[in-house]
């Protein structure tokens, strides 16, 4: 653990999450600095999006703490949550409001005054000045899934939580939204994703935690899990084209049966 | 960047807004809701003579207070929560009250819409006229009869997850009401049905509504009704509460 915490932007210390009897997330701890892209990455049901819903507020960890930005997401949950822009997994929004509504609204709830001017040109800025009178609905994938990273990033905050946020995206959109994480990074302000694509995370996050099971087995930089991996006999044994790549250690370190 | 927390006043603005324009966007929807209570209060024309004008008009309430409740506001969150739409605004940094007493502002608008709406259609199309004191009484009942289907709709939004689930029943559970209370309080399934209807949630919104119109024959029993309508409306907003969860999954 970083003996430096006061830098860090995200501290997550012992979590344990629960549903029912269920432990989703055991003994969890990590922390992202500012200006860092951080990747927690997990097989399915491996506790990625249990341990997101936790520091998102949306579910209430059994013990352990969570502070974002200082604010500890239990007892000062609004600073906390003001502090963030979260994107979901499935994000969706009014049906019956277009665009330009919904930008509104979501500026209006992070308490930020959205003038004609400012809208306008938060539309150009995303490629939809002339879809603001559509419907979330009506546009496509890549529009979508800009809309939502305009919401969620509306405020600047100085965490940003993106679950599985290239899910369904072709390669132009999906290079297009690395481009706008590394962005954020570039403003100083912290990026934690989650993803399926091990090719996604080697080219944009700085650094990795693969969860299993509940639990962190492994944390550091891509390339340096690579090197550290790169000899083990599973991870030999799993390799394609005589090539390690990041998949192969994350599915010597996870097995290679697949999760329901 | 500092920490903006927005003030409560500013985010039930944004929540009022967003909320009635969906409910303007959605207007079809509503007017199917005030469609019923126009039909009776022009079928049971012939009714106003002999059971007076104050009947007519709180049946006619009734129903659509049963409509608002258990068609328009519990199917707009079980579609709502199905679709993810308040996760994603409780992730934001709000109250979690703002997002339900948003939507049941709204729900209030349509009500006091819908009394506005069967006392001019009871004015002009059967001639009914109340005293003013008699109105604002009937306003006032019909928000604490609204309560009750609100209530009993937030419980059965708790209780069942799958929207389509949710929306099956409470047309079940409307047409149970249409059925049992207006052709039991009609008297047409039996003098003991009628007894028993009386004190269901239909008969006892339907019997202040009914007293409140006419505030000269408020006697123990219009009395009694108001406080069992406010019981229901405390145990099914009470169930409606401790069941409900935000999120399908």
């Amino acid at each position: 653990m970083d003996s430096t915490h006061q830098s860090n932007i995200l501290q997550v210390d012992n979590l344990n999450v629960f549903y029912g009897n269920f432990q989703a997330v055991n003994n969890v701890s990590f922390y992202v600095k500012q200006g860092e892209i951080f990747g927690l990455l997990g097989p399915n049901g491996a506790g990625k999006t249990s341990a997101f819903s936790a520091i998102e507020g949306l579910i209430k960890q059994k013990s352990g703490s969570i502070m974002v930005a200082g604010y500890d997401t239990l007892k000062q949950p609004l600073q906390a949550r003001a502090a963030m822009g979260v994107q979901l997994q499935a994000n969706s929004f009014q049906p019956e409001l277009n665009i330009s509504e919904i930008l509104r609204l979501y500026a209006s709830i992070y308490g930020l005054n959205l003038t004609n001017k400012m809208l306008n040109a938060l539309l150009r800025e995303i490629n939809l000045y002339d879809s603001e009178d559509k419907k979330f609905g009506q546009l496509s994938g890549g529009q979508q899934q800009r809309i939502s990273l305009a919401i969620t990033t509306i405020h600047d905050p100085k965490l940003v939580l993106l679950d599985e946020p290239t899910s369904g995206l072709d390669p132009q959109s999906r290079r297009k939204l690395w481009s706008h994480i590394e962005a954020i990074r570039e403003k100083g302000n912290a990026v934690v994703l989650t993803t399926h694509s091990m090719e996604e995370a080697e080219a944009v996050c700085d650094r990795i935690s693969i969860i299993d099971h509940g639990h962190i087995i492994a944390t550091g930089m891509p390339q340096s899990l690579i090197d550290k991996h790169r000899n083990d006999p599973e991870v030999i044994a799993v390799s394609r084209r005589g090539k390690i790549t990041l998949e192969d250690v994350f599915i010597a370190l996870t097995g290679e049966a697949i999760r329901p | 960047m500092e920490i903006i927390i927005p003030k409560t006043s500013t985010v039930m603005g944004a929540l009022l807004r967003a909320d009635y324009t969906t409910l303007w966007r959605n207007r079809r929807a509503s007017f199917m809701v005030l469609i019923i209570p126009m039909i009776i209060v022009f079928s049971w024309k012939n009714l106003v003579a002999t059971a007076g004008g104050a009947f007519v008009l709180s049946n006619s309430i009734t129903l659509g207070l049963v409509a608002i409740g258990l068609m328009g506001y519990t199917n707009s969150i079980a579609r709502d929560r199905d679709k993810g739409i308040f996760q994603r605004l409780r992730v934001s940094p709000l109250p979690l009250w703002t997002i339900m007493v948003s939507r049941l502002l709204v729900q209030l608008s349509l009500i006091l819409l819908l009394t506005i709406i069967v006392f001019i259609a009871g004015f002009q199309l059967d001639h009914i006229t109340m005293s003013i004191t008699g109105y604002v009484l009937a306003f006032l009942s019909s928000i604490v009869g609204g309560a009750v289907y609100l209530g009993l709709g937030q419980a059965i939004v708790g209780r069942i997850q799958n929207p389509e689930t949710v929306n099956s029943t409470a047309r079940l559970i409307y047409f149970a009401f249409i059925i049992v209370g207006m052709f039991g309080e009609l008297g047409v399934l039996g003098d003991k049905f009628k007894n028993v209807v009386d004190w269901t949630p239909y008969g006892t919104v339907k019997n202040i509504l009914a007293a409140s119109l006419e505030p000269v024959r408020w006697d123990n029993h219009s009395t009694l009704s108001l406080l069992l309508t406010i019981g229901y409306a405390i145990l099914f907003t009470t169930m409606g509460i401790k069941w409900f969860k935000w999120s399908t999954k």
